[in-house]
């Protein structure tokens, strides 16, 4: 490489083109790179989701099922075998109460459990982001849910309140009655029962994330704000939770989505029962394809489910989004020690 | 009467503790749990009252769980010949699958993810703008998809095998590698590379033995996080592959549908095996999963 003009010296023309062609070289050398890092991405997609993507269309529009195939274990005999039924299958989904209710408990799921995971999340981080004695052993203690299994949780979930299980005996010790409650089981109960276990499972993601958001507030708001004599109260809600709106709403986005394709726990304890109780999207969607066989409702469903998703997932984006802007100023405010 | 600061400081910190632990016993009993029953003879499984710490300890569940494949086989003649192959129970084929598939797939995320990273950090290759759309293969939930994907794995071979579920682990995590190699990117300073590219290194030579090398406790960490997320997938390996190439999660939840009923202490003791390597990892890499769960938004 030739020297350029770094001390300032005015270039001869000859130069200037010199540089020109760099750059050139440098953007086309850039592009190329970026299509080499891409291409086995783009590959992955077109060979795996795309057709995927095309089976999906297919099979909404055309009736079939796995029983109507055959023996025929060839490909082939899937087209064969299926019959053009146009919109048929989506009204009839649009008209299914039981996808209508599992709509309702999938977002009341969604919501209850993102709502309990960040109230004790947060709560727990307001008690401990100043340091005590203790901090790190009760910040280890606390992560520890989100490191396990869900389908681990699920299981030992079952022991604990199972009838002759361990919280019942509690609560028999505690009321002086023998307490013998279906946490499970029961209609009524079962979707808070799962919500619980996804609350215990993941506030320790709005722990985390609210801890780091909180260690990472400036200082000086708050204690210009206590030299003026504001109350500890006014402080939190008019100078931290303000300055923390991002982290909030990441807490509360990411958590949402995630809540919203629960399967693993609520699939191996109740498989959607007792009754429907817990039969939210992705169990009756699970039911529809692998339980009845319903390739093309099943099919339909998950476009209508898809199409769904995206709208909440790109609203959720689009917040991200904008919060993003607010958490990079954040960290370009105040650097990071780590 | 009004109290002094330092009364003030002792009551809340009085509570504080409180708070905590009554926390820690929410966190810490489901645990103690499966450990505690995990040592329990049968008989003290379903009895009431419960039994809290058993005076019986034994290692039967930890060795029939890893050792006795046919306890609960259906099959008469696969149960005499002591046949693994058939067997419902094949806890160490499913401790290999688990992790050939969870490292081979984590391991390419973060390898193709962190060079797009570098793209993205240094040259914008991806806008923002596509950088949260790559979210979506994240947070669209994969159950939308999986009915047509296994059937056109079953077309191109790829139904019940390791590469199979590899690639949509890949896929999957993704988003993750992305933008968590990327925000420990974003942190190094950039001299160096400049250097290295006066002194003429190509970019992958760059890319290589500068950069990534700057960012290696950034990469471990990120491997070390989506290998968590992976390893404890279900509905993918249980839809994908089941038969041939079963994963640890599908292995528990095979104890759950056999046929002798609910078995609560060979469950417990295959769950602690499950969990004993995701909490030894978890814990190696607290400080960075909050940057890993919130895709590199959050940093501490």
């Amino acid at each position: 490489m030739t020297a350029t003009t770094l001390n300032g010296q005015v270039d001869p023309p000859q130069n200037i083109k010199a540089r020109k062609g760099r750059e050139a070289n440098k953007a086309q050398g850039i592009r190329r790179f970026k299509w080499t890092v891409l291409s086995p991405f783009l590959a992955l997609m077109a060979f795996i989701l795309v057709p995927a993507l095309l089976l999906q269309v297919f099979f909404s529009f055309f009736q079939f099922s796995i029983f109507d195939a055959g023996d025929s274990d060839s490909f082939m005999a899937y087209f064969e075998a299926s019959e053009f039924v146009g919109l048929d299958l989506f009204i009839d989904v649009f008209r299914d109460n039981r996808f209508g209710a599992a709509i309702i408990r999938s977002l009341l799921f969604a919501t209850g459990a993102t709502l309990g995971c960040f109230v004790f999340g947060f709560g727990l981080a307001l008690l401990m982001y100043r340091p005590f004695r203790g901090q790190a052993l009760y910040y280890i203690f606390f992560i520890l849910p989100m490191l396990t299994v869900p389908i681990v949780i699920a299981y030992t979930g079952e022991m604990i309140l199972y009838q002759n299980g361990p919280l019942n005996d509690i609560l028999s010790r505690l009321s002086g009655l023998r307490v013998e409650a279906q946490f499970l089981y029961k209609k009524e109960v079962a979707l808070t029962t799962i919500m619980a276990l996804e609350i215990w499972n993941w506030t320790p993601f709005s722990f985390i994330i609210m801890m780091a958001g909180l260690a990472a507030l400036p200082k000086e708001p708050q204690e210009a704000a206590k030299i003026l004599g504001a109350s500890k109260w006014r402080i939190f809600w008019e100078i931290q939770v303000p300055l923390l709106r991002p982290v909030i709403m990441l807490a509360l986005i990411l958590r949402f989505l995630e809540a919203m394709a629960e399967f693993p726990k609520t699939w191996s304890l109740l498989q959607g029962g007792p009754g429907s109780a817990t039969e939210t999207i992705p169990v009756y969607i699970f039911l529809t394809t692998w339980q009845y066989f319903d390739i093309s409702y099943g099919a339909a469903l998950s476009y209508v489910v898809l199409v769904l998703m995206m709208g909440i997932v790109m609203a959720g984006i689009y917040l991200l989004r904008r919060e993003k802007k607010s958490l990079d100023e954040m960290y370009m405010a105040k650097p990071s020690e780590g | 009467m009004s109290m002094t600061m330092t009364q003030k400081r002792n009551v809340f910190s009085v509570f504080r503790y409180f708070v905590l632990t009554i926390w820690l016993l929410i966190v810490a009993f489901p645990i103690f749990w499966m450990v505690s029953t995990s040592f329990k003879p049968d008989r003290e499984w379903f009895s009431w009252p419960p039994v809290y710490i058993t005076e019986n300890a034994t290692l039967q569940n930890y060795l029939t769980v890893w050792t006795d494949f046919n306890e609960y086989s259906t099959n008469e003649e696969t149960k005499e010949l002591g046949q693994y192959t058939q067997s419902l129970q094949r806890p160490w084929e499913a401790l290999g699958n688990s992790t050939l598939i969870a490292g081979i797939a984590t391991l390419l995320a973060v390898l193709f993810g962190s060079v797009l990273a570098y793209g993205v950090s240094r040259h914008q290759i991806l806008s923002e703008k596509r950088m949260f759309q790559l979210l979506m293969l994240r947070m669209v939930p994969p159950i939308v998809l999986i009915a047509p994907i296994s059937l056109w794995y079953r077309q191109i071979g790829l139904l019940d095998s390791i590469p199979g579920l590899v690639i949509l682990y890949f896929l999957t995590s993704l988003p993750y590698a992305v933008w968590m190699s990327k925000s420990f990117i974003d942190e190094v300073p950039r001299e160096m590379e400049h250097a290295a590219e006066i002194l003429g290194a190509s970019r992958w030579r760059t890319i290589w033995e500068v950069v990534l090398p700057l960012v290696r406790s950034g990469l471990v960490a990120t491997f070390l996080f989506i290998l968590i997320l992976t390893w404890s997938e279900y509905l993918l390996a249980l839809l994908l592959s089941k038969t041939d190439v079963l994963t640890l999660p599908i292995e528990l939840s095979k104890y759950q549908g056999s046929t002798e009923g609910r078995v609560y202490g060979r469950q417990a003791a295959l769950s602690v095996g499950i969990t004993i390597p995701l909490v030894f990892v978890g814990l190696l890499i607290r400080k960075h999963l909050a940057r890993g769960f919130s895709f590199g938004m959050v940093r501490r």
